[in-house]
């Protein structure tokens, strides 16, 4: 591994878990916690993207429970992807980026659903399980309160976050993203 | 986990949050995981650990109410009313939450970066990957200081974090660009500084202090083993 992978992986998963406190600040009902994993693949890589994902997951694994390695392989969907939709110019413009971002979400929320149901029976340490619960209060049955709530979460905040990182990607210093590439 | 566990080795308390995970699924519900996580409070708080303990309720505090609300309240069959078989899935599946969240944050508590280090240098294993999971715990609360002060720089400047959905949402860039820049910029000096300590070509590294995988460590490891095994073949065999 080398040395500049070494020093974007901790970074990378930094900004992830940073940005949880971003979203609390703003009280946004996101979570914007695959901003350095995109990016991380954006710069260095499908490899290094999945290494961000799935040890950002274990560092949360370690904070709120060891259950949360779960949502693992999710991270690494997420991050090949995003390796795709880089290959497809999928940063190339606003348009794009929120085109993709919105079926990456609906993929990674499809795949998070199975695993909130099966793992967590719907609950979960995360925003999506008040969702989940207002929609079964209204009638829907469990399986399909919790696929709608993590599809409609997903949707909006890998939307989101592949916005953010096209916009970053311009704002970037040619000659960091150069080295990195 | 443990009365001392400075003194065990740096990898005994990953294996006991690990069975302690493994146990909560095998072991069957609605009293089983329960029983799990009153033991796990037992042993911790019978070696002071009484922080972890606090801990890791205040962490399952929420899912807790969910489970309540979605099984016990909302539950299959009786709409309005408490679900028995609700209620049921909400007690087993909270004391899974409850047993693996305390584990964890005693886990996490009992972490310490050098020692993990040193055992990892020892066994042999990929120093990269050690550092890399060291680093990225020392990097998160940095960084989350760092958007801490950001976010109080900006708030000075007049920026807005409440209101309508859309006043929050253009608030993001002038919170999110100046971390996530800053953060890529210090990248090149990192870089700098690994390769300076020739971290690339590392194969072998001379552990400074390591710690013996003692006899109770082992005797632990064993037990762990023996009582994930025997859940699993119980399940099996029920």
């Amino acid at each position: 591994m080398s040395s500049r992978l070494l020093a974007l992986v901790p970074l990378a998963v930094a900004i992830n878990v940073a940005m949880g406190f971003v979203v609390n600040q703003l009280g946004l009902p996101v979570y914007l916690d695959t901003i350095g994993t995109v990016l991380a693949v954006l710069l260095a890589g499908t490899w290094a993207g999945i290494v961000v994902g799935v040890l950002g997951q274990a560092i949360i694994a370690l904070q709120v429970g060891v259950f949360m390695l779960a949502f693992a392989p999710i991270q690494a969907l997420i991050a090949v992807l995003a390796g795709v939709a880089a290959g497809a110019r999928g940063f190339g413009s606003p348009l794009r980026a929120a085109g993709w971002g919105a079926a990456v979400g609906l993929v990674a929320g499809a795949g998070s659903a199975v695993i909130s149901y099966f793992v967590f029976r719907g609950v979960t340490a995360t925003g999506v399980t008040g969702v989940a619960t207002a929609l079964r209060a209204a009638g829907l049955t469990l399986p399909l309160s919790v696929a709608i709530a993590s599809v409609l979460t997903d949707v909006v905040d890998k939307t989101l976050v592949f916005l953010v990182v096209a916009a970053l990607l311009r704002a970037l210093p040619s000659r960091v993203a150069r080295r990195l590439s | 986990m443990s009365v001392a566990p400075a003194r065990l080795h740096p990898f005994t308390p990953f294996v006991l949050a690990l069975a302690v995970t493994a146990l909560a699924f095998l072991l069957p519900g609605p009293w089983g995981p329960p029983v799990l996580y009153l033991l796990v409070v037992l042993v911790l708080l019978a070696g002071g650990r009484g922080g972890a303990v606090r801990r890791g309720a205040l962490l399952s505090l929420l899912p807790w109410i969910f489970l309540f609300l979605l099984h016990g309240v909302f539950g299959e069959g009786n709409r309005g009313s408490f679900a028995g078989s609700g209620l049921a899935i909400a007690l087993g599946q909270g004391g899974r939450f409850g047993a693996i969240v305390t584990a964890t944050v005693a886990l996490t508590d009992a972490f310490d970066p050098s020692r993990f280090l040193d055992a990892v240098a020892v066994r042999g294993w990929s120093f990269a990957w050690a550092y890399l999971l060291v680093a990225t715990l020392q990097a998160a609360p940095r960084l989350v200081a760092r958007a801490h002060v950001i976010a109080e720089a900006q708030r000075a400047r007049g920026l807005r974090r409440r209101g309508s959905i859309g006043r929050r949402l253009r608030a993001l860039p002038p919170l999110v660009f100046p971390l996530v820049l800053g953060a890529v910029a210090e990248l090149d000096d990192r870089a700098m500084a690994l390769e300076s300590r020739a971290l690339e070509g590392v194969r072998h590294r001379t552990p400074l202090a390591p710690t013996p995988f003692r006899a109770a460590d082992a005797a632990i490891a064993v037990a762990c083993a023996v009582a994930v095994v025997a859940s699993a073949a119980w399940l099996a065999l029920r």
